[in-house]
């Protein structure tokens, strides 16, 4: 399977401030993969880094098989798509003006931002100015930006934070939609069921090292609880172990009618995330 | 090899000029060497030094100090940045981002010489000469802008620089030190002054050449330092 990012012992320190230790993962060509971790826990340094808007102090990294210093080149940005908190619009042109300024910089029809548009659900305002959006129309004309040339390879740092569930649920359909026509997707986030939902893989960060880095079924299996809760009529609440002594308790429970509800404990990447490092997201 | 589409360049300079019909600010800003012009030619003085000054003012205000604050806000808003990671080279970016403040200024010099009454001598020289000086004090506004972290400061940093460059020649008259009279004599704006006083008496070429010749010395080397600042720029 071919690599989209290669990235080995990648460390990175602002003086004395570490904000990556060492850390070293693979992404595969179609897969979306996510970057889970408190804040300063050197999300958006990975990804700048990655996108050689800040240089390693240690380490190696490759994006398309190339080392990051070939990334300048024009013809790479052409096949990458960023979006970081620090990605600035025009303000005082309309959202279509800064699209169509992208269109022709990357040399495509105009008619490919009235697509993206519709990804992000802002098809009925391209002809507003920036400055008259508020904080989550201006995060989707920006990833609308990011993806308007659908690029091969996609980083979308906290993509969805200030949006509400219906737009982000809207965005997600279009960015799975991006995935299976080959674009692969980085992305960071503290919203565990974004990740759950997007990501083939997630990476929890903690201090600049990665904890643990698989699928959020593995993940999830692997931290499984062993037990599971049971409540009864009368709101009654029982721990049953998952063997077979908790199998004829709760077939007795459910044989004298007294079984309300069954929870299976699945942990949340969340509750994985607490156990891994002792902290909340 | 640099990649060099002019299809970029002009998608940078349109997308600048559409901006700058909604920014009251820089246009206010174009639009203030031409009342110092009209004002110069109200005196109806025949004084060539006097009658070029305004053209001088131009070249810095419309020049390089608009350059400086375009540039600059783009650095504050952290659109450049959005520049520098599309498919767009350093070449393309440099010269789009310079295209209408260039445009812009030579109207504003041609509108500051038909108001201050200046009798242009030698067209195809001075055409030259207002080339050479347009290119270096918008690169000198890029340059400022691009070690500026804000509009504001731009006035900060390009004040002291934009008066040494767009009016050294005064200093010349307030000291009697040889150092600094001899290092006014290749500043910019006083090759820009030799060479149209020296048009102005004699039209010909051979006085000029090494007014020229400094003046395109210091095109190169503004063009080399710019160059060098934007690298710094694409890294945090
Ligand atoms: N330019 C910088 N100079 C100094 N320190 C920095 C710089 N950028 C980041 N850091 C430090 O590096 C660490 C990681 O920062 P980073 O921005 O990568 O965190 P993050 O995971 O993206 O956090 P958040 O979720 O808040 O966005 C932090 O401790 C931060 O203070
Ligand atoms: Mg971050």
């Amino acid at each position: 399977m071919e690599h989209v990012i290669e990235v080995r012992e990648l460390a990175k320190s602002f003086g004395n401030k570490v904000a990556l230790k060492s850390i070293s993962f693979d992404v595969k060509k179609g897969e979306t993969i996510g970057f889970l971790g408190p804040s300063g826990s050197g999300k958006t340094t990975t990804i700048k880094i990655l996108t050689a808007q800040l240089h390693p102090t240690a380490g190696e990294a490759s994006v398309f098989g190339e080392p990051l210093e070939k990334l300048k080149d024009p013809s790479y940005m052409r096949r990458i798509g960023i979006l970081t908190d620090n990605s600035g619009l025009y303000e005082r042109l309309t959202i279509f003006d800064n699209l169509a300024l992208y269109c022709d910089l990357y040399g495509i029809s105009k008619k490919s931002s009235d697509e993206v548009l519709e990804v992000v659900n802002l098809q009925h305002d391209k002809n507003t100015p920036v400055q008259k959006l508020s904080k989550g129309m201006k995060q989707r004309v920006t990833l609308a930006r990011a993806i308007v040339h659908k690029p091969d390879l996609l980083f979308l740092d906290e993509p969805t934070s200030a949006l509400d569930p219906v737009n982000t649920k809207h965005i997600h359909e279009g960015l799975k939609q991006l995935n299976r026509e080959g674009t692969t997707i980085f992305l960071t986030t503290h919203d565990m069921h974004e990740a759950e939902e997007m990501c083939d893989r997630v990476a929890f960060l903690h201090n600049g090292e990665i904890k643990l880095f698989d699928t959020p079924q593995k993940l999830r299996t692997r931290y499984g609880s062993s037990s599971v809760t049971v409540t009864l009529k009368g709101d009654q609440v029982v721990t049953v172990p998952k063997d077979e002594q908790g199998a004829e308790e709760i077939y007795r429970y459910m044989k004298d009618g007294q079984l309300a509800a069954i929870h299976s404990n699945e942990p949340t990447l969340g509750d994985i995330f607490v156990q891994l490092t002792g902290r909340n997201l | 090899m640099m990649q060099f589409s002019i299809r970029r360049v002009n998608a940078i300079f349109r997308k600048d000029w559409k901006d700058l019909m909604k920014n009251s600010y820089i246009i206010f800003t174009l639009a203030f060497p031409l009342i110092f012009a009209a004002w110069i030619g109200r005196m109806g003085s025949e004084d060539p030094a006097f009658q070029t000054f305004p053209i001088h003012f131009a070249l810095v205000i419309a020049g390089a100090f608009v350059q400086a604050a375009m540039v600059a806000e783009e650095k504050e808003k952290n659109t450049l940045r959005g520049l520098m990671l599309s498919p767009a080279s350093t070449a393309e970016i440099l010269v789009g981002k310079s295209a209408l403040t260039a445009v812009s200024t030579l109207v504003v010099v041609i509108g500051s010489i038909l108001l201050a009454e200046y009798k242009v001598p030698s067209p195809p020289l001075f055409i030259l000469s207002i080339l050479l000086g347009l290119v270096l004090f918008v690169t000198i506004g890029t340059i400022l802008g691009l070690l500026s972290r804000t509009v504001m400061e731009t006035t900060i940093v390009g004040m002291p620089v934009l008066v040494i460059f767009g009016m050294g020649s005064m200093f010349k008259a307030m000291t009697d030190n040889e150092m600094i009279i001899k290092a006014v004599d290749y500043l910019p704006s006083e090759q820009l002054n030799m060479i149209w006083m020296e048009l102005d008496r004699e039209m010909n070429i051979s006085g000029t050449i090494d007014n020229i010749l400094i003046l395109l010395a210091w095109v190169v080397v503004s063009f080399v330092i710019a160059v060098f600042v934007y690298g710094k720029r694409r890294f945090d």
